[in-house]
């Protein structure tokens, strides 16, 4: 329960938007995505507009800057294409997609990645090795200041000390089959290639990063939550197709994340120098494919996969894909 | 010029995008396939059928329609979107009264070098856009940026771009774009009404918008400039 919950709220960045053409009607996706069964989400919250004037409100947007626009405001720490909200949806305050006020209250935590308690700011600390395929921002870094105090201020007025309603994503139930990686591959081109791309890389607009690459040398490395094709699976279902969460079945979400979470992306920063050696470590669980041999390749084979921690590389290179 | 004001009373009763603009030899780009896109401007100006005038005589010359009565600006969008407009109008996949005969006229080819034409006419320059008031535009704007989390509404700029340049065939450019234009689809949306086969999202998005929502991001996004956006 504890590795599911850390490795949930871990599977920060990188998501998955997609279209589906053949969807009918007005959706209640949000309503969906928001409510995990039995624990209705009550929380809200504030707005932009309650950030106070002053000091801490300052802290407060830069943090929310950051949040959006990670590779414009913490480039130093950035080593792919994500957003902190490509995952965390409506900037840190969707319910059901790893919320900042729920992930606040939820810390200091033990987690088991690490064996030992995390404060909040080294919890931040893993979204920039990991997720953000990046460098982690010394404690008392700014850059974690600012997210901190962000957090802090979207978190007004819940309890500490008690899983909030709405925190990292609502639990699924198995598939009825097992998961697939072939029919994941048609639910990808179904629903997913026309935000995403054919190739997973994602697609640009104006120079910036739209829709966030899913895999590749751009996205989240092999130590990030969100290589866990359950956690993985969880987000779809709740929140993808963007705005249309909730349309996926179950059995299609475990799919697609299969697929998604098959495909070659950075190393693991806690490569040990043996694949075998680093999977028996860090990935010991049906719901990892690092080390398993997918089209005649290995995940994580040092001479296929691409570098972890990529910075200051990545922070001027190229968007993947021009709009036109 | 005349015969352009009856067809344009025409198109705004349809509504929805479409092709167009002559623009004569103006073609400086020399990349791609000149006699393709030669053929479209040809399209675009005359048409191919006696009976029916070009896409200039209300999307005009340069592609930048008529944004006050709702007719789109075309130059500025994607290739592939034009292209899979095109499509969808031709097969009816697309429904819109104005556009279908048109587009169903065409050979596939012929679409084809449409779109090449469109697809490289420079982006005019705004027609003095009306004044917006800066509260409907700040509102507009952040409707626009942010959505709103409280209705569960995304934000415009999550597939179309925080400049609203769109992205490839998926989301059209909505920079500058006719705020007529633009309202009319998202009213259409809100009430539900199936356009075509990727509207699922559209009609998730506008439901959640109030009708004077509507009004302020589609003046945001026809105010929104060369200078915010870039170019595509």
């Amino acid at each position: 329960m504890k590795i599911r919950t850390s490795y949930a709220v871990a599977g920060l960045l990188a998501c998955v938007v997609g279209a589906s053409g053949w969807l009918v009607g007005r959706l209640p996706a949000f309503a969906l995505a928001a409510e995990p069964a039995g624990r209705p989400v009550t929380f809200q919250p504030p707005p932009d507009s309650a950030i106070p004037q002053g000091k801490f409100g300052d802290m407060v947007r830069l943090g929310e800057r950051i949040f959006r626009e990670p590779a414009t405001y913490a480039p130093q720490f950035v080593g792919n294409q994500l957003r902190c909200s490509n995952c965390h949806l409506q900037a840190g305050r969707q319910a059901g997609a790893a919320p900042m006020w729920a992930a606040y209250t939820a810390y200091p935590a033990y987690r088991s990645k690490n064996g030992h308690v995390n404060s909040f700011e080294e919890r931040l600390q893993g979204c920039f090795r990991y997720s953000m395929n990046g460098k982690p921002p010394p404690l008392g870094d700014t850059v974690l200041v600012a997210l901190e105090t962000y957090s802090y201020f979207l978190a007004k007025g819940l309890p500490t000390g008690e899983d909030a309603p709405g925190r990292s994503f609502p639990t699924l139930p198995k598939p009825q089959l097992p998961a697939d990686y072939a029919r994941g591959a048609q639910v990808y081109v179904q629903s997913c290639a026309s935000c995403h791309g054919p190739q997973g890389q994602g697609q640009s607009s104006g120079g910036k990063v739209v829709f966030p690459p899913l895999w590749g040398p751009q996205s989240f490395n092999w130590g990030a939550g969100m290589t866990s094709i359950k956690s993985a699976a969880e987000f779809i279902r709740a929140n993808m197709p963007l705005g249309l969460g909730g349309t996926l079945s179950v059995q299609q979400a475990w799919d697609v994340a299969t697929y998604m979470d098959s495909q070659v992306r950075p190393q693991d920063p806690r490569f040990t120098g043996d694949v075998e050696q680093t999977r028996k470590k860090f990935h010991n669980t049906p719901f990892s494919m690092y080390g398993q041999t997918v089209n005649g390749a290995v995940l994580g084979d040092p001479t296929a996969t691409p570098p972890d921690g990529t910075v200051p590389v990545a922070a001027t290179a190229a968007p993947v894909q021009q709009a036109d | 010029m005349k015969p352009t004001r009856r067809w344009a009373a025409l198109a705004v009763a349809g509504l929805v995008a479409a092709l167009g603009s002559p623009a004569v030899g103006s073609l400086t780009l020399a990349r791609a396939d000149d006699a393709t896109v030669r053929t479209g401007e040809a399209i675009v100006a005359h048409g191919v059928s006696p009976e029916r005038p070009g896409c200039a005589a209300c999307h005009m010359q340069d592609g930048a329609g008529q944004p006050e009565v709702g007719i789109p600006r075309l130059a500025g969008l994607t290739g592939p979107y034009i292209a899979a407009q095109l499509e969808a109008f031709a097969t009816g996949a697309r429904r819109n009264a104005a556009m279908s005969p048109y587009a169903a006229m065409l050979t596939p080819a012929q679409r084809q070098a449409v779109t090449d034409y469109i697809a490289r006419l420079p982006v005019p320059p705004q027609a003095d856009p009306l004044p917006v008031p800066a509260r409907q535009r700040n509102h507009g704007r952040t409707l626009f940026l942010d959505g709103d989390y409280r209705t569960g509404l995304l934000a415009c700029a999550q597939c179309h771009g925080q400049t609203g340049l769109g992205v490839g065939a998926f989301s059209p450019r909505l920079a500058g774009q006719s705020a007529a234009y633009v309202a009319e689809q998202l009213r259409a949306w809100h009430a539900n009404r199936p356009r075509d086969a990727q509207d699922a999202f559209m009609r998730s998005v506008a439901g959640r918008l109030t009708p004077s929502d509507i009004e302020d991001v589609a003046a945001f996004v026809a105010s929104l400039g060369e200078k915010e956006s870039g170019t595509p």
